[in-house]
């Protein structure tokens, strides 16, 4: 063997010089690389180093709280909700997981494909609500077997609830989820599944009834447990709102009204609020607040009788005997009668050719304008409307606030229809001709109006011109002198007008029924026929009529406005009138209860 | 046996570099380790004593009488890894010797290494041809494909992988044609190519790859890979501070304390960590292949120069894997990663090399 220290490996180290070249040179690029990483990307992985430690959770706020307007029944407040919600991020297999998923929860797969379908365009580590309003046992069967459902989580949440159920239902209205559309448009700063009021006071007030959703956001792990709170904001829930609603008259309303259809609406005289505001048939918002589209919704949207319909504003029909009084106020004002101005009624009588009948076949023989409303004589007011014209009994009727909306805070009311010769010539084109207004005369034709304007108009008949907005929310009061508005017509008009619905009331009058010892209700009734004299001659058929009742009390200084239809009633005095009398008759006993200050 | 002028030739800076890179590994390991049971600190720290007094014995016995004995050296591991494979599948969950090795914590296979250096350094010590003949070249393949497959088959993918830089070592030192050259890389091309796109199926790959990660990928593949990333780039230039790093402590790095030890100093320590980690390794890698020179013959140089390709490799290797420039294979870095056998091994083969410098003076 050669001696080692004579070998000759020069080629070899060359070799080995070579491959650490190459060695240093990777060392160099690597190192290339994780600069590039570190320093050039570092934002961008830094960012997703925090998304994946924290989790934001959302601490939904309660609504605000409702009360009648004392204050201190409470008639939607929130109780605490469970509600189970799915992960995606922590499923293995969707698909999988739902077929699991669905014997538990009682649910189709299908049904869950659908609700995690509807939010799949959230991140994949935001729950996603598959079931609401969970009982106590479900949550104890889920809860139970946690360790098998990693991907569930049971959440709480505050829900609203009306603990009257159906109490004052219409008003109050009720909460859907937002839509995609609503989330686009009107919604922009909330977020998808969340619940906004879409009626009624839950509605029209949702910026101020809904509160402030808080935030939680916590470190996690990577298997999503919880390490640590980072930041926590509370939900803001704001403060309660008071309603103009009086509660013990909205539940004698509803209770007189409960079995049939119609409305009933009781105004402050004084200030335009609502003391109550009834319409049947109606429902109970609890059963279905949630996100998913109840059955419970679908059933009462189908429903015939359309429970959701609040009939107070949305319901449209026609005025009758109601409109008299809009009728005298025109045509004293126009200087076509005094009240002492006389006509004969002999149960009918002809106009332009044609017979028109009153209510009572005997006739009333001869009355001025006291009278006629008192007896709500119909051949009193067809000489009335054989001498004004249709477009000013429009104008007056609109001076009355009929055929446009009142303004009341809550949506969807109906503007109801005042006729004139240029709607005619619009919606018909065709001229207005003067017979047609025989029949306006005395509130039939194509007149509609609804509960709410009437009780409007009846407002302003008591309080002798001056016109306040309608409105549910108790702050609105103290503003109803600011926002008043008069009309131009003459108080000493709206006087003698008073004086037949005093007379309606107190002396043995159509509105008898709704008579109040030292009271001294004014009123006016109504029956309107659901079809025509004729048709209804020729069929066989004998429909009931509409019921109407609008009266106020008391005569002087009047504090309370209350209008009511019953939908095939029947008689206005016989079927309206004594419900108004049993409301009259709370009103009073609630306010006369001896004042201290009084000494009695 | 040892020699007072061999005591003073040994390199101590070589040793400092050692000891220095496996302590940076302990520091790590505690990072990534300490919230879960199992105290992977003070077991490495055990080992790292262990591996220290190892080397100090092995540096007694002359380097070429460990040659004489490397072919039965390669023989028992041969035999011992073929047994692991045949009881370890006949007898799956029985209480058997090799379920009691497991639980002690040794892998024969990261010793295998050392095996296959000293019988292959033995081998190419008689070869003085200019280059590699097609014989020998057989011989010195056939000597690597043998425990390759036996450790593959366990699988271990990662160790059986690592063997191949020794032998390529072995056969750039020793010498290639360029024919030779140019047919071993076209037939590891196209090996690799048709072998993962035609031979493995999709579920076979993914296997392999989990089998050879103890983690088991649960959200799609190139899970690990991107949470290793997300480590690294978030630390940023000064890192997010020792045991702060979000990654590691949570849990969003998979291998935290053995695999991606790396990613949990990218993440902690910074680009300045990993600038300083990687300087350290290659003064470290570069006091090895210097060493290359200073041997006195050619065992001597082939230890050296395998022992620093194998370090070498598995660095880069490891380093590249975890940010996605190399598949997951399932290589541990040498001495930062957690793991008592291939710490040892790595303490060995340097051993080796320490042992060949210090017997590199002539005038014994």
């Amino acid at each position: 063997m050669v001696s080692p220290i004579y070998e000759d490996m020069t080629p070899n180290l060359k070799r080995a010089r070579l491959v650490f070249i190459v060695v240093a040179i990777l060392f160099g690029v690597v190192l290339f690389f994780y600069w590039k990483i570190q320093i050039l990307n570092y934002g961008k992985f830094w960012t997703a180093s925090e998304s994946n430690r924290t989790r934001e959770i959302v601490i939904p706020a309660p609504r605000a709280i409702l009360t009648d307007r004392g204050g201190s029944v409470i008639l939607a407040n929130n109780v605490v909700a469970f509600k189970v919600s799915l992960i995606r991020e922590n499923t293995r297999n969707l698909e999988e997981s739902l077929a699991r998923i669905s014997p538990l929860l009682g649910l189709d797969v299908a049904v869950l494909r659908q609700r995690i379908d509807k939010y799949m365009t959230l991140p994949l580590f935001r729950p996603i609500v598959v079931k609401d309003n969970l009982s106590l046992t479900e949550v104890s069967q889920i809860e139970g077997r946690r360790m098998d459902f990693p991907e569930l989580v049971i959440e709480t949440e505050p829900k609203r609830a009306y603990p009257f159920l159906s109490f004052a239902a219409h008003a109050l209205g009720y909460l859907q989820e937002l839509t995609p559309e609503d989330l686009r448009t009107a919604f922009k700063d909330r977020k998808i599944g969340d619940m906004a009021g879409k009626t009624g006071i839950e509605g029209a007030y949702e910026s101020r009834l809904a509160g402030v959703d808080g935030k939680l956001v916590e470190v996690v792990d990577s298997l999503g447990r919880k390490r640590d709170e980072l930041e926590r904001v509370e939900p803001r829930q704001r403060a309660k709102l008071a309603l103009t609603l009086d509660f013990d008259l909205q539940a004698m309303a509803e209770e007189l009204l409960a079995g049939k259809e119609g409305a009933i609406v009781a105004l402050d005289a004084r200030t335009g609020g609502v003391l109550a505001l009834a319409s049947f048939p109606t429902y109970d918002p609890n059963k279905f607040i949630t996100r998913f589209t109840p059955e419970e919704w679908i059933e009462l949207a189908r429903n015939p009788d359309t429970p959701l319909v609040n009939r107070a504003l949305q319901g449209q029909y026609s005025p009758g005997s109601i409109f008299k009084p809009a009728m005298a106020i025109g045509a004293l004002d126009l200087g076509l009668i005094t009240e002492q101005t006389t006509f004969f009624c002999a149960g009918a009588a002809l106009f332009y050719g044609r017979p028109f009948h009153c209510w009572f076949e005997p006739g009333h023989g001869s009355l001025n304008l006291p009278e006629a409303i008192r007896q709500s004589c119909n051949v009193y007011f067809y000489n009335l409307g054989m001498r004004m014209k249709i477009d000013d009994i429009a104008r007056y009727a609109d001076e009355l606030g009929l055929g446009k909306k009142t303004g009341v805070d809550i949506a969807g009311e109906k503007t109801g229809l005042v006729p004139s010769t240029e709607w005619k010539r619009k919606t018909q084109g065709e001229p207005w001709y003067p017979g047609e207004t025989i029949s306006v005369a005395i509130g039939q034709g194509p007149l509609q109006v609804t509960p709410l304007q009437i009780a409007a108009m009846t407002a302003q008949i008591a309080n002798r011109g001056t016109r306040f907005q309608p409105h549910l929310v108790l702050e609105d009061d103290a503003k109803a002198g600011v926002s008043a508005t008069r009309t131009s017509i003459p108080s000493a008009i709206f006087e003698k007008v008073i004086e037949g619905m005093w007379r309606s009331a107190n002396m043995e009058g159509t509105g008898r029924g709704a008579k109040v010892e030292k009271f001294d209700v004014c009123a006016k009734t109504g029956s309107t026929q659901t079809i025509g004299r004729e048709t209804s001659e020729r069929l066989g058929i004998k429909k009931k009529t509409h019921s109407w009742f609008t009266g106020f009390a008391p005569r002087n200084n009047p504090e309370i406005v209350v209008t009511i239809l019953i939908e095939f009633g029947g008689g206005g005095g016989a079927a309206a009138a004594p419900i108004a009398g049993r409301l009259f008759k709370l009103y009073k006993d609630k306010h006369d209860r001896p004042s201290p200050s009084s000494g009695n | 046996m040892i020699d007072r002028v061999h005591l003073r030739e040994i390199d101590w800076i070589l040793i400092g570099l050692l000891l220095l890179n496996a302590v940076l590994g302990v520091v790590l390991i505690d990072s990534s380790s300490h919230y879960l049971a199992g105290s992977f600190f003070f077991r490495q720290l055990l080992w790292l004593l262990v591996s220290v007094i190892l080397l100090f014995l092995t540096l007694t016995v002359d380097y070429k009488v460990l040659l004489g004995f490397s072919p039965y050296v390669y023989g028992f591991f041969i035999a011992l890894l073929t047994g692991l494979l045949v009881f370890g599948k006949t007898i799956s969950g029985a209480k058997s010797w090799v379920v009691h090795l497991s639980v002690f914590g040794g892998q024969p296979s990261e010793l295998a290494k050392i095996a296959l250096i000293l019988l292959l350094a033995r081998i190419f010590s008689e070869y003085r041809r200019r280059s590699l003949s097609f014989g020998f070249g057989m011989l010195s393949a056939g000597a690597t494909v043998l425990p390759f497959v036996v450790i593959g088959l366990q699988p271990d993918l990662g160790t059986a992988v690592s063997l191949l830089p020794i032998l390529f070592g072995a056969l750039i030192l020793c010498g290639l044609t360029r024919k030779t050259v140019v047919l071993l890389l076209a037939g590891t091309l196209v090996l690799g190519f048709t072998g993962w796109n035609f031979v493995l199926k999709d579920y076979q790959k993914k296997r392999l790859v989990t089998l050879v990660n103890p983690s088991q990928d649960p959200r799609g593949a190139g899970y690990h890979v991107l949470q290793s990333k997300i480590a690294i780039g978030s630390g940023g230039l000064s890192g997010k501070g020792f045991k702060k790093g979000t990654q590691t402590q949570l849990k969003f790095l998979p291998a935290r304390h053995t695999d991606f030890i790396v990613s949990v100093l990218g993440e902690e320590f910074g680009f300045l960590g990993i600038f300083a980690v990687f300087l350290s390794y290659f003064f470290f890698l570069a006091r090895l292949f210097t060493s290359v020179f200073q041997s006195r013959d050619r065992a001597g140089m082939y230890i050296i120069f395998m022992v620093a390709c194998l370090l070498a490799f598995q660095f880069l290797v490891n380093v590249m894997m975890i940010v996605g420039l190399f598949p997951v294979t399932g290589i541990p870095i040498p001495l930062l990663s957690y793991g008592g056998s291939s710490l040892l091994t790595t303490f060995l083969a340097v051993g080796l090399a320490l042992n060949v410098k210090m017997r590199s003076c002539v005038n014994v």
